[in-house]
């Protein structure tokens, strides 16, 4: 295998592993978030693309000879989640994750991944700023020069 | 490049001593010759063109510099009534702002190059209407989100990286902006 290869699967297994902890996260916001409420409806969704996500990036790993990463049965949580508010937090919080994740696959020399990788961000920034009410300027971006 | 690295140069190796930015400045070197065989000893008079990643970085910046000049005519035409969306409005401009000022500390422009004019803001007369106004700059959003995720193919990893999360930040502008704008 190539540098190149393996450092595609090695991408793509984070972003995995990013969409599987935001697929579990999603769980505990839907459950602080009033039935039937828009919001829980857009947690729905949210989550559903999450698993959506998951399973194309199991798919693209597998087609490339890796073994994709396997979810965890529980995860951390960043803080404590007791309410609706919080539990949005937490929603825009692993948003932020997915996208920082996508943005490695961003870095890659295919020009496939690239674009597939910057699709997601501009997906998980548009659920964040949803969730959060407000934009970032620079998405996904880890390096805190950059944050305003 | 010999004299910045004549030893690396002459090991039978190759060139792995070569340093990353040497090579940059071999490769768009290159081209003039090539030209040159074409059209004789007067193209060797012309600057080579910059690189494709140069095009797209000042390409970038003039798209940046036009949204942040679209939200100064915006801010003029939508009533003042609604701090709210003004705020909102300002606080995408700044955002703007700051994409300019990313990918400008990416452009190393050689000296004594003249300075580009300023964008001219584009007319609105035609969307004077709060909600035209926000329907323009959507509109614009999508297409500048668009256009640098374009680009990706010829950019070094980490300027990529800039670009789709520049081009993910305008994404998110419009929806944001039609929230701020809806009763609540």
């Amino acid at each position: 295998m190539t540098s190149n290869a393996a450092a595609a699967i090695a991408a793509l297994q984070q972003a995995l592993a990013a969409e599987q902890a935001a697929a579990y996260g999603y769980g505990v916001v839907g459950a602080h978030l009033s039935f039937g409420s828009a919001a829980a409806a857009a947690a729905d969704a949210d989550w559903v693309a999450h698993l959506r996500a998951g399973s194309e990036l199991t798919t693209m790993i597998s087609a490339r000879g890796g073994q994709p990463v396997a979810a965890a049965v529980a995860y951390e949580l960043p803080f404590p989640v007791t309410s609706a508010a919080t539990a949005q937090q937490l929603a825009a919080t692993m948003e932020d994750r997915v996208a920082e994740a996508y943005l490695v696959v961003v870095a890659l020399p295919e020009t496939g991944l690239r674009s597939f990788g910057a699709q997601q961000v501009r997906a998980a920034a548009l659920r964040a700023a949803a969730w959060r009410g407000t934009t970032e300027a620079f998405p996904g971006m880890p390096t805190s020069s950059l944050r305003r | 490049m010999t004299e910045e690295t004549p030893v690396e140069d002459a090991r039978p190796g190759g060139p792995t001593g070569v340093s990353r930015r040497s090579l940059l400045v071999a490769a768009s070197a290159a081209l003039p010759v090539l030209l040159a065989g074409c059209k004789g000893v007067q193209a060797l008079g012309t600057p080579p063109p910059p690189p494709p990643e140069v095009r797209a970085l000042r390409a970038a910046i003039a798209a940046e510099e036009l949204m942040v000049a679209r939200y100064s005519a915006a801010l003029t035409r939508l009533p003042a009534s609604n701090a709210g969306l003004l705020a909102a409005v300002r606080a995408v401009q700044a955002e703007h702002a700051a994409h300019v000022g990313a990918l400008r500390s990416r452009l190393i422009e050689p000296a004594g190059l003249p300075t580009p004019a300023a964008p001219r803001a584009p007319a609105l007369a035609a969307r004077s209407s709060p909600s035209g106004v926000l329907d323009g700059l959507e509109q614009a959003e999508q297409a500048a989100s668009n256009r640098l995720l374009e680009q990706l193919a010829v950019l070094p990893p980490t300027l990529a990286q800039l670009f789709a999360s520049i081009a993910a930040s305008e994404a998110t502008h419009g929806p944001f902006l039609q929230a701020q704008a809806a009763p609540a």
